[in-house]
């Protein structure tokens, strides 16, 4: 077991609390004076619910019930999720007076499994970019290395799970935004099958490409949280590593990657060989597109949304957003309704190639945590700006809507950590999370805690 | 395909019922300075590529749908 619970996965957290070893008061204290310790340095929360927390806890403690699965468990949301009573400002100023008047479905959720939200995590301004820079609430620093990006836009979410602050985090992820600052901040991130988790009462970013998702400690705890949002869960189909067939894409996934990432990458598939799993090269449909189309997407949905504040609050968003919404305005419908195709032949193709494995694996990001500040990033004399790196392997699972989880599986030289990315079928959720489970527990890797004293 | 011009998103913006962007916001679009937004000819000359490939009859991403 962890020394403290500040660091520990909520299955952990769990056992603690049945057997009295802890209390939810103690444990929505402990958080709370972590947050006071580092909540400037970490930038993480926008806004903090530490008396309604408290008060939860206190009803919690008085009677436990075991059968709650999250019962007593401290967690944070992006702030895009409304929370009744509290703001809900997606990070920008356009939102500064907007107080939820009900929860969103997942916040239900949480709240039906005995979950307490502690509070709201800062983010990449209405999720509009992967490295959580945020002009009114500051950027959110790597809790591995303060001088580095945690990545984003659920920049606050992985830094809340990976400084201490909760126990595990809400986020969502349009291209990748929980995946990969999980990744970079050395925790769990998982998205599911486009649908499978709500998104009613969450500020959206793109409709067809917006998922919920979570940021944990362990696989264990996405099992836990997923069995408390999916809007209906199911029973994995159950297969040992020793029978599992995992599809190793033969292009792009592995290009323009750090070479201390695909080392790696190597190791763990090893150790998946030795297992006995059977890995299979697999071919995918061309990527050479994927970003524009995606963008295609993206810009004119975001602005569909935005005209509701254009008119009397534009001048209030920051000046990249602005720009990435007039670029929305200029393209044609007759763009989106193509990139829309696009987007069905990627699910066709990828549906003829998850008949022929039961999952796929790819790095996560091809670099570590960029540096704060940095525009560009160079990997084998290419370069590209840090938010298009950051996602250049997730981004993709958006467009086709398959559940993905990121993964702990290295520690850089640069100290950083190195995650995996295992894609599973569509409503295949359950059996993703049992394989990387398995993974997690007979993967003879273990991340160190970031030094935080 | 000619190159994109200033004079193109302006007549977008003041004939199309567009939100009133900025004539500098616009400039950014066509000749991007601040490195904001970069490459809005490079995506359209990319979708001016996909404009060509012939997609046959499929439809266009609608939900997933259990099977």
């Amino acid at each position: 077991m962890s020394a403290s619970p500040a660091f520990a996965p909520i299955t952990e957290i769990n056992l603690r609390l049945r057997n009295g070893d802890l209390s939810a008061i103690e444990l929505v204290n402990l958080y709370t004076d972590r947050i006071e310790r580092f909540g400037e340095i970490s930038k993480a929360f926008i806004s903090l619910d530490t008396k309604s927390a408290l008060s939860k806890a206190e009803i919690i403690d008085e009677s436990f019930k075991d059968d709650l699965p999250l019962n007593g468990i401290p967690y944070a949301c992006k702030d895009l999720f409304d929370v009744k009573g509290l703001p809900t400002t997606a990070g920008s100023q356009v939102l500064q007076d907007n107080v939820a008047q009900q929860d969103a479905a997942a916040i239900k959720c949480m709240n039906q499994a005995g979950a307490i939200c502690i509070g709201k995590n800062n983010l990449h301004e209405f999720a509009y970019g992967a490295t959580g820079e945020n002009t009114l609430y500051g950027t959110v620093p790597n809790p591995y290395d303060q001088s580095r990006l945690a990545g984003g836009s659920s920049s606050g979410s992985a830094a809340a799970v990976g400084f201490g602050l909760c126990a595990a985090a809400l986020g969502t992820d349009t291209g990748g935004s929980v995946r990969a600052p999980a990744a970079l901040c050395g925790l769990v991130g998982f998205k599911p099958t486009y649908g499978r988790i709500s998104t009613e009462g969450v500020i959206p970013y793109s409709w067809t490409l917006d998922h919920v998702g979570t940021l944990t400690r362990s696989v264990a705890d996405v099992g836990l949280l997923f069995d408390s949002l999916a809007l209906e869960s199911q029973p994995p189909v159950q297969k040992g590593l020793d029978n599992l067939t995992i599809g190793i894409p033969e292009s792009f996934f592995f290009n323009r990657c750090d070479s201390e990432i695909l080392d790696s990458i190597d190791a763990l598939m090893n150790f998946l060989r030795q297992a006995g799993a059977n890995l299979k090269p697999v071919s995918m449909p061309s990527m050479e597109y994927t970003r524009t189309v995606s963008l295609t997407v993206q810009m004119p949905e975001a602005l569909s949304y935005h005209n509701r504040y254009l008119e009397q609050r534009g001048h209030l968003y920051s000046q990249d957003f602005r720009a990435g919404l007039a670029l929305g305005q200029c393209l044609l419908a007759e763009q989106y309704i193509r990139a829309k195709r696009f987007i069905e032949t990627y699910r066709n193709d990828m549906g003829k190639v998850f008949a022929e494995v039961d999952v796929l694996l790819t790095p996560a990001t091809p670099v570590i945590a960029p540096k704060i500040g940095v525009v560009e990033v160079t990997v084998d004399g290419y370069s590209e700006p840090a938010g298009n790196a950051i996602t250049r392997y997730t981004s993709f699972f958006n467009m086709t809507g398959h559940p993905a989880i990121t993964l702990p599986c290295g520690l850089h030289g640069e100290g950083l950590p190195i995650g995996a990315q295992l894609v599973g079928r569509h409503f295949g959720d359950e059996q993703l999370i049992d394989i990387a489970e398995q993974i997690e527990s007979c993967y003879d890797f273990e991340l160190p805690l970031p030094n935080l004293d | 395909m000619k190159k994109l011009d200033k004079q193109t998103l302006m007549g977008i913006r003041d004939q199309f019922g567009s939100y009133a962007w900025d004539d500098a916001e616009i400039s950014e679009l066509v000749d991007p300075q601040l490195g904001i937004i970069t490459g809005f000819q490079e995506l359209l000359d990319q979708l001016e590529v996909l404009r060509k490939i012939d997609l046959e009859a499929m439809p266009p991403a609608g939900d997933i749908i259990t099977k």
